[in-house]
């Protein structure tokens, strides 16, 4: 019985995160800092994503090879502009590597 | 390329991730002592991945279900961002459209539709499709991995779990503008990345993605 609150009370926080600022509205526009808060936002969270993503502290044997691939996705994704080349460039990169035990 | 086609062609290397990691939560969820139904309950309820693994290995662990919903509470917390980050595109939505697209907003969907936006386009069937599919793939993975889970390959051994860090990369790549947003790129990855290796996980994105927008600011300052 514990097992299915400790569930429905995630499932409940979790929801919560995601709906209350959807949920909310607020009359008018943000005012000029506040917009140009929000317009940096989406960037700024992807990025941290990726370097949360790249960043693996208990990467063993395999140090290095994620920060290598995201190296290799970033110049892919500049050079063709295209998301699924950056993609597959880093999921081969990053697999050959820990193929290679780095 | 329609929204819902072009939602399905770039989406298909992070379905076949959620797929990968589904089945692999299924089975941890089975190892540390979930049955079929509290596992694909907890991904059908939560639908969160890097919450529902902490979840079960504190489950695993017996540790008092407060401090779990805790947990979950702080790691899911970067949600308030994304959500606040999407609130102009998705102010277009009836106020039940909106609750149903919150359901689906996942750092996934929130990724791959700001990459969409970006782009120019205003429409929301891009995110309504992706996240969709992305639900039915997490849970169907879910399902497999708690049914039938043991036979499961490593999935770190081919790179599958670090699709969806390229899929961020790109994104970022793709999107960046001005000078202000590589400014900003480069500092929430690397705070992300620095409260990572510290052992701060659990808030990294949060605390990284809220502190970076203010470099936008000390860069637009210098050119005045």
């Amino acid at each position: 019985m514990s097992l299915w609150i400790t569930i429905v009370a995630s499932g409940v926080v979790t929801y919560l995160t995601r709906a209350l600022p959807l949920a909310i509205t607020t009359p008018g526009s943000a005012p000029g800092p506040l917009r140009r808060y929000l317009d940096a936002l989406p960037i700024a969270i992807i990025a941290a994503l990726a370097g949360a993503g790249i960043a693996v502290p208990d990467a063993q044997p395999t140090a290095g090879a994620e920060v290598l691939a995201a190296a290799m996705a970033l110049v892919v994704a500049a050079w063709r502009r295209n998301l699924l080349f950056a993609v597959v460039a880093g999921v081969v990169t990053v697999a050959a590597l820990r193929l290679a035990g780095l | 390329m329609t929204p819902r086609r072009a939602a399905i062609a770039e989406g298909w290397p992070i379905f076949v991730t959620a797929v990968v990691v589904g089945i692999a939560f299924g089975l941890t969820a089975r190892q540390a002592g979930l049955s079929i139904v509290e596992a694909s309950a907890t991904s059908l309820i939560v639908f969160a991945g890097a919450a529902q693994f902490v979840m079960v290995d504190l489950l695993r662990t017996a540790t008092p279900a407060p401090l779990i919903v805790l947990a979950v509470l702080l790691l899911n917390a970067r949600h308030l961002l994304m959500a606040t980050a999407i609130r102009p595109v998705v102010a277009a939505a009836s106020p039940i459209g909106r609750l149903g697209l919150a359901y689906l907003l996942t750092d996934e969907t929130f990724a791959m539709a700001i990459g969409w936006f970006r782009r120019g386009h205003r429409d929301l069937s891009y995110y309504t499709v992706f996240g969709t599919l992305l639900w039915c793939f997490w849970n169907a993975g879910t399902l497999l991995g708690a049914a039938f889970g043991a036979g499961v390959e490593d999935p770190q051994r081919w790179g599958i779990d670090f699709a969806i860090t390229a899929v961020f990369v790109a994104i970022v790549a793709i999107g960046v503008r001005h000078r202000s947003d590589v400014a900003v790129a480069l500092t929430a990855a690397l705070v992300a990345a620095a409260l990572r290796l510290v052992g701060a996980s659990a808030v990294a994105v949060v605390v990284a993605g809220a502190l970076a927008p203010l470099v936008a600011f000390a860069i637009r300052e210098q050119h005045r």
